[in-house]
């Protein structure tokens, strides 16, 4: 079998190159400053201390991990309930439902986010709809509420899908266990069910998260300018004003506030407080 | 869990609730997309015309066509390379292995904004022109980490010494492998490949920052376009839609009735095996798309390339910003292809021309000309190759910031007012009161503030009574504070060009727009008026020039002289609702019985002293966007 | 033991797919009892258990606890625990916390589950092992912990569902004595499933046996074992030896064409019943001494004794004409190919579906290359038969122009039927050469393929597997010439547990005593 392994060192090459070369470039302009040409480069912390010491861009910071918190909580509470709902019917709904739920994700997430501008408006659908038993019309658009919706909206099927997993994959005999020794319903679901589908949850929660905090076209769409998130100020930095090192140092300081909550996250996982699991 | 329980009736009105929920976007696009009004909201009757004129607007046309070119070139290289390398993978040193697990995480766990940056420096570092080849790369980077991460589960379930007794009984290394090894992990291969092609297929972030040059896929094309309604998005939506479903139903279902025709004919045995199959239909796909690419290039009369030396031309302009006729009716009577690609801001097409983009013709605002001229990026233009100059308007021959027309020909111009609801907004609050009308909390969560630091600071310092070019820092400051404070206190909404069909709907009741927007809008919506405010306010001209690194300049020039010409002139002036350049247009429009004579927003005031046409100031224009970033951030 | 705790009152249950997997169930258990519901997976036993357990509801019938109905109360609330088949303790609780479940829902005091979960972490003897968590446990040890875990709930039933099939075979015998201790220990009923019928004989004092989804019987361990009540049960406690016979007279059973004295009677004269001699019961003697004779068909070392197989009456059988030859093959020269094929006969009712490869093969037709000793194909195939007995020429050639012609002999009768064994068996005559037979590495299978040898069922056209091949010649040394070969099916054999070993192909005779005839009336399956 050894004879197979030189096929990794192409891709070896390949990683080199078309990852760890961009990342460490990230990282070369974030610290560096006075154009985007190597042979002007001057190390520098300016970019940090000129993120860190304005508070607006803490604000943004603030806020992109407030609307990204909120939105997993969101994701988690909505999610639950209907992953739960689908696995614990028949099976051959189970199917049905699940491919229902994939289906979207399969669509282009921007023509679905598109489509909300159309039902959220002044006088969209819902609006609309509202209207013929006369309350409204309420203003949605360029709300809170509009963008909380537009990521619950693109990303709760992944949460979905990993909590119906583990829920799926479950031995469903467990119940039967903790009914046998005395348990209703809601005690099976506490003791039993909840705690072994928090992996589950746990990496639905990732997959959640993650495209939230770094999200732009959804604020962009349904927010309206005034929406400004850590992806729209990084967006800007690159697209429209052109200093790459300051973007740089922003999306360093992003990638690495995600990489701390994950990394607690898979801590609170494998924690044998949490659950006794190895 | 539990199969034998019947759903409860909460959890059915939750499920239900979920598909609704998820389908509703969905089923509104499909309806939308057969609405004859431009509307996203108000259904005026079925009609198949976005339809219509999605299958005639050749950019979308490519884009489509771009799209599903990368996403199967993405996937079948990734396919190729992530299978071999996850094999590569499962047979080599731990340590090795960890450390390539580990990278090859990390496309996967970074946010795509991340990775996305990274790459736009490292192409750009390496000099590449950024398109087609770059978005290849870019998926195809992105796409391997899926397949091996599908691959690598099969590879480890599978007996470890299946190779060896491959190669025991006289299989080569290569048999081993392909009759062996890979028929065995085919499902983590094939979920690997549906992986990949609907990550490349929907990718929106990465393709954004790394192509250029024309190409763009359909998320890109969503993007750029979305700002101003197109119902032709829905329609192409609708089509992708009903195109992936049919797909995902076709993977569902094929196999169930493969396997029942199979069991029908037990004797009769296929020659060529599934994968075969699989593999010639993979092929003949790529063969279909690599056409469609070579279409895409094709069909060039010659005599275009002996007059100008090519027959195509690149043009780059701002969305929705030109008659829709104006392009097709230049390629027919020139014989020519232009590709036209379209920008959000001043900003973002700077941007694209610094990192090397090339394009024959480029419609930037003035402030920006004079930037691109200071810093010799354009080409001085042939005047004599562009005859229908004399038919400029005096208003716009030589301005300052240009004042022989070296470089630049005047495209639209206009001023830039306050446009208001007169039924809803006293007209003497805006007569009276000018910008400083924005902050009148009367009319709070009412407005529409146009979302560019210039336009902003514009009218900030014209209600204060300050030049628009100051580098005065405390007035600068004192601008800030005035933005600050209406930011604080309206809730206003800050939106680009969105603001033309908010108003048309009547959304808010004040906004700030550019003259040519306005005209379309009162033309649109009765109830809305336009005011100059008396502090003065900003007058601009958005003109046509050539780059330095244009490719084509003598189509070019052609090019230019064809949109002053007084028929191409005045189909976009009346498509578009701007105010033309050309004289003869200008004074048709305006005046008699012409299209805009009663709309007091065409025809910009001229000579009034308040007035200030833009000049570039790079300091003070980085330090407006960090301001502006702040005022809008501020809430 | 007399007071009836559990009483089933026609229980009937079907699945959603209609299947009815309990047809009717009338049983009762009594307190402290080890009843054990016995049978094959698929019989119904599960479900019934799952009926108690309360995880199932029955269609009809009742389910009486204690002489109260009890089929709409929920599980939780049955006096009644499970230890279930893979043991479903809670992967996220160790130990401890998986035995306490029950006690910490009830709400005990802490100090009180303390001390119950320390008895039975005690009494299944894993004392030091409160804090380990159950996924770092051995088989035997997760086991011993779901039992702990409902037994501290103190409960009247405790029903244990196939609870040792994932151990091995040791870990097995010893938990079984184990669960005998602790049931007489505690002293509660205890219901037991499985299909393993010596667990079955060893822990229960009392044996359900069930098939398709009704009781066979109900009995102590002695009672089935020696007494089943039709050759079912008697087959499914134990291997048995079951012959067809017929009941002559009270204590008087005819089989094998002679009759026996029995200790049986009240069977209708001249039933059909089917007699059962368990293994052990049998002897081996001289062949003059025994009331039957055979022949040792195979000898397997069981440990403490032989498991010989005594064939007492042979199966099925036809015998053909081998024709050996030593003709050489074909050679031609121009193309270097050399060329073999067989005559062959062929039965009249396989000409309709006879294709080229079944004719390859039936001939042995094949070509290669001499030097490089490379098999080439056959690319035409060339005859002209017709269904109707005769010899019809087939012409073989390659691609190069060689060629090589036999005769396909076609014969309409070449099958033998027996109809005290309701078998047919068929095999045709064939031609041979020397050094096929001399190569072939496994002759019994290809004088099977050769002779075209096949056997089935009267009654059902099943196939019969041919067991037996016969011949009188040495492969090795063969010469041309025409030989026998016998094909047959297996025949009446008995097993016989022995401690002397007898070597295969010895003639013997049976010995066994009247008691030892067990009579039963036919099973209707």
């Amino acid at each position: 079998m050894r004879q197979f392994r030189n096929m990794i060192y192409p891709y070896v090459a390949w990683l080199a190159v078309m990852v760890v070369v961009p990342m460490l470039m990230i990282l070369l302009y974030a610290f560096t400053t006075e154009g985007n040409d190597v042979t002007t480069f001057r190390f520098t912390l300016d970019n940090f201390a000129r993120f860190v010491s304005d508070a607006v861009f803490l604000d943004v910071l603030k806020r992109s991990l407030l609307i990204a918190v909120f939105t997993t909580l969101v994701c988690v509470l909505l999610g639950y309930p209907i992953a739960y709902t689908i696995a614990t019917g028949p099976e051959r709904s189970s199917f049905f439902w699940i491919m229902l739920v994939t289906l979207p994700t399969w669509i282009n997430m921007l023509v679905r986010t598109y489509a909300w501008v159309g039902i959220l408006q002044d006088d969209g659908l819902i609006n609309s709809a509202l209207g013929l038993i006369g309350i409204g019309p309420f203003n949605m658009m360029h709300t809170t509420f509009a963008v909380v919706l537009g990521m619950v909206y693109n990303f709760i099927p992944f949460m979905i899908l990993q909590i119906h997993s583990s829920l799926a994959k479950m031995d469903k005999s467990l119940l039967e266990a903790a009914s046998d020794l005395g348990a209703n319903r809601i005690q099976s679901f506490l003791h039993v069910t909840l705690p072994l589908s928090l992996p589950g949850v746990l990496s639905g929660i990732t997959l959640v998260f993650l495209p939230a905090v770094s999200s732009f076209f959804i604020p962009k769409l349904l927010g309206g300018g005034q929406y400004v998130l850590i992806g729209n100020v990084i967006e800007t930095q690159f697209l429209t004003s052109g200093d790459w090192n300051f973007g740089s140092a922003i999306s360093l300081i992003m990638a690495l506030i995600i990489m701390v909550s994950m990394y607690i996250t898979r801590k609170v996982d494998t924690d044998p407080e949490s659950g006794g699991r190895r | 869990m539990n199969p034998n329980t019947k759903r409860s009736i909460g959890g059915k009105l939750l499920l239900a609730a979920t598909a609704i929920f998820f389908y509703l976007p969905i089923v509104y696009i499909i309806v939308f997309s057969f609405n004859d009004s431009r509307s996203l909201t108000k259904f005026g009757g079925f009609s198949l015309r976005w339809y219509e004129k999605m299958f005639t607007d050749s950019t979308m046309m490519e884009a489509v066509v771009y799209t599903v070119i990368i996403a199967l070139l993405a996937t079948v290289i990734s396919t190729v390379v992530g299978t071999l390398a996850a094999i590569g993978m499962s047979r080599s040193r731990k340590a090795l292995k960890n450390v390539v697990e580990q990278i090859n995480n990390l496309p996967i766990m970074n946010p795509e904004i991340v990775t996305a940056i990274g790459l736009l420096m490292f192409f750009s570092a390496l000099g590449m022109e950024k398109g087609f080849l770059t978005l290849l790369l870019a998926h195809v980077m992105f796409c391997t980490p899926y397949v091996i991460l599908s691959v690598s589960p099969k590879l480890r379930s599978l007996d470890p010494n299946l190779a060896d007794a491959a190669l025991d009984l006289g299989a080569t290394p290569i048999q081993a492998l392909t009759k062996v090894i890979v028929p065995q992990i085919m499902p983590g291969i094939i979920s690997g490949a549906l992986i990949a092609f609907t990550m490349s297929f929907d990718d929106f972030i990465i393709s954004y920052f790394v192509t250029g040059n024309g190409v763009q896929n359909i998320s890109i094309l969503v993007y750029t376009m979305s700002k101003r309604v197109n119902p032709s998005i829905n329609a192409l939506s609708s089509l992708v839609i009903v195109l992936i479903t049919a797909a995902l139903i076709l993977v569902n279902v094929l196999p169930v009735l493969r396997e029942k025709s199979r069991q029908k004919r037990e004797e009769v045995q296929s020659h060529i095996n599934s994968h075969k199959k699989a593999a010639l239909l993979l092929a003949g796909l790529v063969v279909i798309a690599g056409a469609g690419l070579f279409a895409l290039r094709g069909n060039a009369p010659i005599s275009a390339v002996d007059k100008y030396g090519s027959d195509t031309m690149k043009l780059y302009i701002p969305g929705e910003y030109m008659s829709e006729e104006l392009i097709p009716s230049f390629e027919e009577e020139f014989g020519v292809d232009v590709i036209a690609e379209y920008f959000d801001s001043n900003e973002m097409m700077y941007t694209k021309i610094q990192a090397g983009d090339s394009y024959d013709v480029i419609v930037p605002s003035d402030y920006m000309i004079e930037r691109m001229m200071a810093e010799d990026m354009l080409q001085e233009l042939d005047l004599d190759k562009i005859p229908n100059i004399e038919m400029l308007t005096d208003e716009v021959k030589n301005l300052p910031y240009d004042p022989y027309n070296t470089y630049s020909v005047p495209y639209f111009w206009g001023s830039v007012g306050i446009v208001y609801n007169h039924n809803n907004v006293d007209p003497q609050d805006v007569e009276e009161q000018g910008f400083e009308v924005l902050r009148n909390t009367k009319y709070r969560g009412k407005l529409y503030i146009y979302d560019s630091e210039r336009d902003s600071f514009m009218m900030a310092l014209k209600a204060l009574g300050y030049s628009m070019n100051t580098d005065n820092e405390a007035e600068i400051q004192d601008a800030y504070e005035w933005l600050l404070q209406m930011n604080n206190t309206m809730a206003p909404a800050y939106v680009t060009d969105e603001v033309i069909d908010g108003m048309i709907n009547g959304n808010k009741d004040i906004a700030v727009v550019y003259s040519g927007d306005a005209t379309y809008i009162l033309d649109e919506n009765e109830e809305m008026s336009f005011w100059m405010p008396l502090e003065g306010t900003n007058l601009w001209s958005d003109a046509m020039i050539i780059p330095k690194n244009a490719a084509n300049p003598l189509l070019a020039q052609e090019f230019i002289n064809y949109v002053l010409s007084y028929e191409a002139a005045k189909g976009n002036s009346e498509y578009v609702g701007y105010t033309s350049p050309n004289s003869q247009v200008l004074q048709e429009l305006s005046s008699g019985d012409g299209m805009y004579s009663e709309n007091e927003a065409y025809l910009p005031r001229s000579g009034y002293p308040h007035d200030e046409v833009f000049r570039d100031n790079p300091v003070m224009k980085k330090m407006l966007a960090e301001l502006w970033l702040k005022v809008k951030a501020a809430n | 033991m007399e007071k009836k705790l559990i009483q089933f009152k026609n229980i009937v249950k079907s699945f959603e797919d209609g299947k009815i997997v309990l047809k009717g169930i009338n049983l009762d258990i009594y307190e402290n009892e080890f009843v054990t519901l016995l049978g094959p997976s698929g019989c119904g036993k599960t479900t019934l258990l799952r009926i108690l357990g309360g995880f199932l509801s029955q269609d009809q019938g009742q389910l009486l606890f204690d002489g109260e109905e009890i089929s709409n109360i929920p599980p939780y609330k049955r006096e009644i625990n499970t230890v279930f088949q893979k043991y479903a303790l809670f992967p996220h609780m160790n130990v401890y916390d998986n035995i306490a479940f029950g006690l910490k829902l009830k709400k005990e005091p802490k100090d009180i589950i303390e001390q119950k979960v320390k008895r039975m972490l005690k009494l299944v003897n894993l004392e030091d092992y409160a804090n380990r968590s159950v996924t770092a446990l051995s088989g035997g040890q997760q086991q011993r912990i779901a039992i702990a875990r409902a037994l501290v709930n103190e409960p009247s039933v405790l029903l244990l569902d196939e609870p040792l099939g994932a151990l091995d075979l040791k870990l097995r015998k010893e938990m079984q004595q184990e669960l005998k201790k602790i049931q007489q220990e505690v002293g509660i009923t205890f219901i037991y499933v499985t299909h393993d019928q010596e667990e079955a004989l060893t822990m229960s004092d009392k044996i359900v046996v069930m098939k398709d989804g009704e009781i066979q019987q109900i009995g102590t361990p002695t009672d089935i074992y020696n007494e089943p009540v039709n050759a079912y049960v008697a087959n499914f406690i134990g291997e048995s030896n079951i012959i067809e016979g017929v009941m002559v007279d009270d204590y008087k059973v005819a089989f094998e064409g002679k009759k026996f004295a029995c200790v049986d009677y009240g069977f209708d004269k001249n039933e059909v019943v089917d007699v059962v001699i368990r293994p052990e019961d049998l002897d081996i003697v001289p062949p003059g001494e025994g009331k039957l004779k055979g022949v040792v068909k195979s000898v397997l070392f069981k440990g403490v004794h032989y498991e010989t197989m005594v064939e007492t009456k042979v199966g099925t059988e036809i015998t053909v004409k081998m024709q050996v030859s030593d003709d050489r093959p074909v050679y031609n020269e121009s193309a270097n190919e050399k060329m073999s094929a067989n005559d062959f006969y062929l039965d009249m009712n396989d000409v309709d579906e006879l294709d080229d490869a079944t004719i390859i093969a039936r001939a042995d037709a094949q070509a290669w290359n001499p030097d490089e000793d490379e098999l080439i194909s056959i690319k035409e195939v060339q005859h002209n038969i017709q269904k109707a007995n005769g010899t019809y020429p087939v012409k073989f050639s390659t691609a190069a122009g060689t060629s090589v012609t036999v005769n396909m002999i076609v014969k309409d009768e070449n099958s033998v039927t027996s109809e005290e064994n309701e078998e047919e068996i068929f095999a045709v005559n064939f031609y041979k050469k020397v050094d096929e037979i001399q190569e072939s590495i496994a002759l019994d299978t290809d004088l099977k393929t050769w002779a075209n040898a096949s056997a089935w069922s009267l009654e059902d056209s099943t196939a019969v597997e041919i067991t037996d091949v016969k011949y009188q010649f040495d492969p090795e040394k063969i010469t041309p010439g025409t030989y026998d070969v016998t094909f047959a099916t297996k025949g009446y054999q008995y097993k016989i547990d022995t401690t002397d070993k007898y070597e295969v192909d010895d003639v013997v005779g049976l010995m066994f005593q009247p008691e030892d005839i067990h009579i039963m009336s036919k099973s209707e399956f």
